[in-house]
């Protein structure tokens, strides 16, 4: 059944305006549960404004978006920012149940399950200062978990960590990923990143309109110095500088 | 050929070397706590050189002479206690007021459209203002000063809480709609924590100027209080009486100031700190 859909969706900036700016155009997709899905493409094709639009943080122009639950309650949806968005005033376990609808025993047990999950369970008292710029994120990364979302959106949460942290972290999430099975619409620049993560990658073209939806069938746990992985990495990076060559020669799509 | 040159090292000193390196006494005078009683002494020096040079200008020995006459004669503690309810209701009422328009300001631009002007008329109207309307309003007793506290102060807290407001961070309040955090949760545990140090600075100028409101309108509203014994011995023309009273006021508000709002601010913030 599928979790998230999405059906000609277009945003256009500044409407009725002369400055009006048309950042996503007649996207149309769905997401099945238990998948993990990441939306790759150039800076300003619309994938940040893309995720903020299915998050309710962003209204968009004209299309539809449905937001599908098994347990007829409405969806609850967790989000992974590229910075970690803690309230530096609180603990780490504090931040976590900030976010929580139910503030009871079981849930602070769950959010400490995940703080468990991400090496942070003897940091649940700690405030986000006393930790490291890795740390928060992964608090980031335990509290989008730890609200049991039917749709994960994550939005370059690794873009600000230097190479070796972000492989950690890379490492962790697929762990988390393959003992909770959610649903993940994961934002990224990085085509090698999106491979390694995904059973899906859907490119946007600049205009914001999908350019391709490449599915990746490969095991996990996958890891970058894995040769198929590798292989498959080189194809779908190949396939986007063949998107940026066709863009050179014809109209922009906008 | 070559001449060798001679090399030039230029090494740094560590804090903890520069600090075993400074003499003990030095460190002493050098500290905040020095400063603070230099400032202190060289306001009483002021306060001596002025009252030997103007007859009319009581000094500090006088001063305290008349206040401990004012003890012995009992006027102390109840002309005190009365003055301080009264200004401990019209801070706190100012407090808690001030607090929710400043968040309501903060967070809705009608709010703040509707408020504005209003808050804009109350700061431009002087303390003396309210005190002679409140007295001719509600006439000599406990509410002209707590109303007059209350006015004066009120407009101080909601500026400073609703510039707070506004600068709360959009990330933050972009993370808690997402995940639907519900508002009265968002206002306690993310508005009110973020605006702690405007709140504590609103708190700090409404004592202020809440404490000329409660004198003003004691002076002129008689009822007992600091203000009518400051302006009994006034009118009596006495002036170490008058100067008398005023020092055990502003004496009770720097110890308020800094043993109660200062250790409150200091608690407020622990997280800053680690």
């Amino acid at each position: 059944m599928a979790v998230l859909t999405v059906k000609n969706l277009a945003k256009t900036f500044n409407l009725g305006t002369p400055r009006a700016s048309r950042v996503l155009d007649d996207i149309t997709f769905e997401v099945r549960g238990q998948t993990f899905v990441s939306i790759v493409g150039p800076s300003g094709c619309g994938k940040s404004t893309l995720l903020n639009i299915i998050s309710g943080v962003e209204e968009h122009t004209s299309g539809e978006i449905s937001l599908t639950s098994d347990e007829g309650r409405p969806a609850r949806m967790g989000y992974v920012f590229q910075d970690p968005r803690l309230l530096p005033w609180r603990s780490v376990l504090r931040n976590m149940m900030y976010v929580q609808d139910d503030q009871g025993e079981a849930t602070v047990a769950r959010a400490r399950r995940y703080l468990d999950m991400v090496g942070l369970a003897k940091n649940a008292d700690f405030y986000p200062g006393q930790l490291s710029g890795g740390m928060q994120q992964r608090v980031g990364i335990a509290r989008a978990f730890a609200v049991e979302p039917d749709l994960l959106l994550m939005d370059e949460p690794f873009s600000h960590l230097d190479a070796i942290t972000a492989r950690g972290l890379r490492a962790q999430l697929q762990d988390i990923w393959a003992q909770s099975k959610k649903t993940v619409v994961f934002v990224t620049h990085d085509v090698v990143e999106a491979v390694e993560l995904s059973d899906r990658i859907i490119v946007l073209q600049p205009g914001g309109r999908i350019y391709e939806d490449i599915g990746i069938d490969l095991p996990r746990p996958r890891r970058q110095t894995d040769p198929t992985v590798a292989t498959l990495q080189a194809e779908v990076l190949a396939r986007l500088e063949a998107m940026k060559e066709l863009g050179r020669t014809t109209e922009p799509v906008a | 050929m070559s001449t060798a040159s001679q090399a030039t090292v230029d090494r740094r000193r560590s804090t903890s070397e520069i600090e075993r390196s400074t003499p003990a006494w030095r460190r002493r005078l050098t500290s905040d706590r020095a400063a603070r009683v230099a400032a202190l002494l060289s306001f009483l020096l002021v306060w001596v050189l002025l009252s030997l040079l103007f007859r009319r200008v009581p000094g500090p020995v006088e001063v305290v002479q008349r206040l401990g006459e004012e003890f012995a004669r009992g006027e102390v503690f109840g002309n005190f206690g009365s003055t301080l309810y009264r200004f401990g209701i019209g801070v706190a009422l100012a407090t808690v007021v001030g607090i929710a328009i400043g968040v309501l300001m903060g967070l809705s631009s009608l709010s703040r459209a509707f408020f504005e002007s209003p808050v804009l008329v109350a700061l431009s109207i002087p303390a003396i203002i309210w005190a002679f309307l409140t007295v001719m309003w509600f006439g000599f007793g406990d509410l002209s000063p707590i109303v007059t506290t209350f006015l004066t102060s009120v407009p101080f807290v909601v500026v400073n809480v609703a510039q707070g407001v506004r600068g709360v961070s959009r990330d933050l309040r972009d993370m808690s709609s997402t995940y639907h955090v519900p508002v009265s949760r968002q206002v306690r545990d993310l508005v009110l924590p973020a605006v702690a140090g405007y709140i504590a600075a609103g708190v700090r100028f409404a004592i202020i100027i809440g404490w000329n409101g409660v004198l003003l309108a004691e002076w002129f509203g008689g009822g007992g209080g600091v203000g009518y014994r400051a302006r009994w011995w006034y009118d009596a023309n006495r002036f170490g009486g008058f100067a008398a009273w005023v020092v055990l006021f502003v004496g009770f508000i720097v110890l308020l100031d800094r043993f109660v709002l200062d250790r409150a601010i200091r608690r407020a913030f622990r997280w800053r700190d680690s």
